[in-house]
């Protein structure tokens, strides 16, 4: 399930079904332009790789909107207004939570974090229409689900 | 002499040229109307939606699964969509192309997905399963069987269409 009138109509209906939350975190910085675009380019494959993990697992995964940070906080304190908004949000509706992200910072501060962070070693892809694209997404994506699916 | 030179007369070329300004005229009527007329016929032999998915070739008696994308146009929004089908042999040689979508919530179904039955399809997601044909079986989460594809053969291709429900039993 994601965020979208169909979804969420589904959701209300199977809520007991659905005990997985993902959340991709994204930062942001505008300050160089080499910086900026390649986090808009891993904010783009993080929501294609997010995506595809919901459409395999729509039936008991929610997928949440993003989560935006700026690039240059303070990551002790980015925890706690994660967890918070986590908490304000999904409330405690998902026994498994997980973070998806391409950011290594949350990697240190990952004990802090109410639920599982699944830190993916960026790859640079351009194309994304390129058969390899397609098959580093898929690749990438049954590992993801392999972890997730321990959890169950 | 004078008679001889004018072969065509007055009211001949008058004749000539209504009829023609006319016939004219009525084609012009006309011509838009046979396009009405015929245009349903045009699109029939089209074949909309159908896409290429895989060489008949590569299809065994196993289920392989094939993935290809279609360009779905939401109002203002064109995206890519990326599609999936089981699709094998059957024991009588047809072609049979499987949604991989469980009927229970909608996760993708895997072949032989779960080590305990090799030979169904297993969705992760609750542990439902279906059998070969694409049957739920009973006492797992879905209650329909998987959906059909529309398919058609055409130069050694498969093409796969719209997954159809099955009729209710």
């Amino acid at each position: 399930m994601k965020w979208e009138k169909e979804a969420v109509k589904v959701y209300e209906e199977a809520k007991e079904y659905v005990d997985t939350l993902c959340v991709p975190l994204s930062p942001i910085s505008l300050k160089n332009a080499e910086i900026a675009s390649r986090l808009a380019n891993q904010n783009k494959s993080i929501h294609i790789l997010a995506n595809e993990l919901e459409r395999q697992y729509m039936g008991r995964i929610f997928l949440s909107p993003g989560y935006i940070y700026s690039q240059s906080s303070n990551f002790e304190e980015e925890v706690s207004k994660l967890n918070q908004w986590v908490k304000a949000i999904y409330q405690k509706e998902f026994p498994h939570i997980f973070y998806l992200t391409y950011d290594v910072k949350w990697k240190k501060v990952e004990s802090y974090l109410d639920g599982t962070l699944i830190w993916i070693p960026a790859s640079k892809i351009e194309d994304y229409q390129s058969r390899q694209a397609k098959e580093e997404i898929q690749n990438q994506m049954h590992q993801i689900s392999e972890l997730i699916r321990t959890f169950w | 002499m004078s008679e001889k030179k004018q072969q065509v007369s007055r009211r001949q070329f008058l004749n000539y040229t209504l009829t023609g300004v006319g016939g004219f005229m009525a084609a012009g009527m006309l011509a838009p109307m046979v396009r009405f007329a015929i245009d349903p016929v045009l699109q029939a032999s089209a074949i909309g939606d159908m896409k290429a998915v895989v060489e008949v070739s590569e299809i065994t008696t196993e289920p392989q699964r094939f993935d290809w994308t279609i360009e779905q146009v939401d109002a203002w929004y064109t995206s890519e969509v990326t599609k999936s089908a089981w699709v094998y042999k059957d024991d009588n040689d047809n072609i049979v192309a499987l949604s991989p979508v469980c009927k229970h919530l909608g996760c993708q179904v895997n072949w032989a997905g779960d080590d305990a039955h090799p030979d169904q399809f297993y969705c992760p997601c609750h542990d439902g399963r279906y059998y070969k044909d694409g049957m739920n079986v009973p006492d797992t989460p879905p209650n329909a069987g998987l959906d059909i594809y529309e398919h058609e053969v055409r130069d050694g291709t498969l093409f796969l269409g719209n997954a159809m429900p099955r009729e209710e039993v």
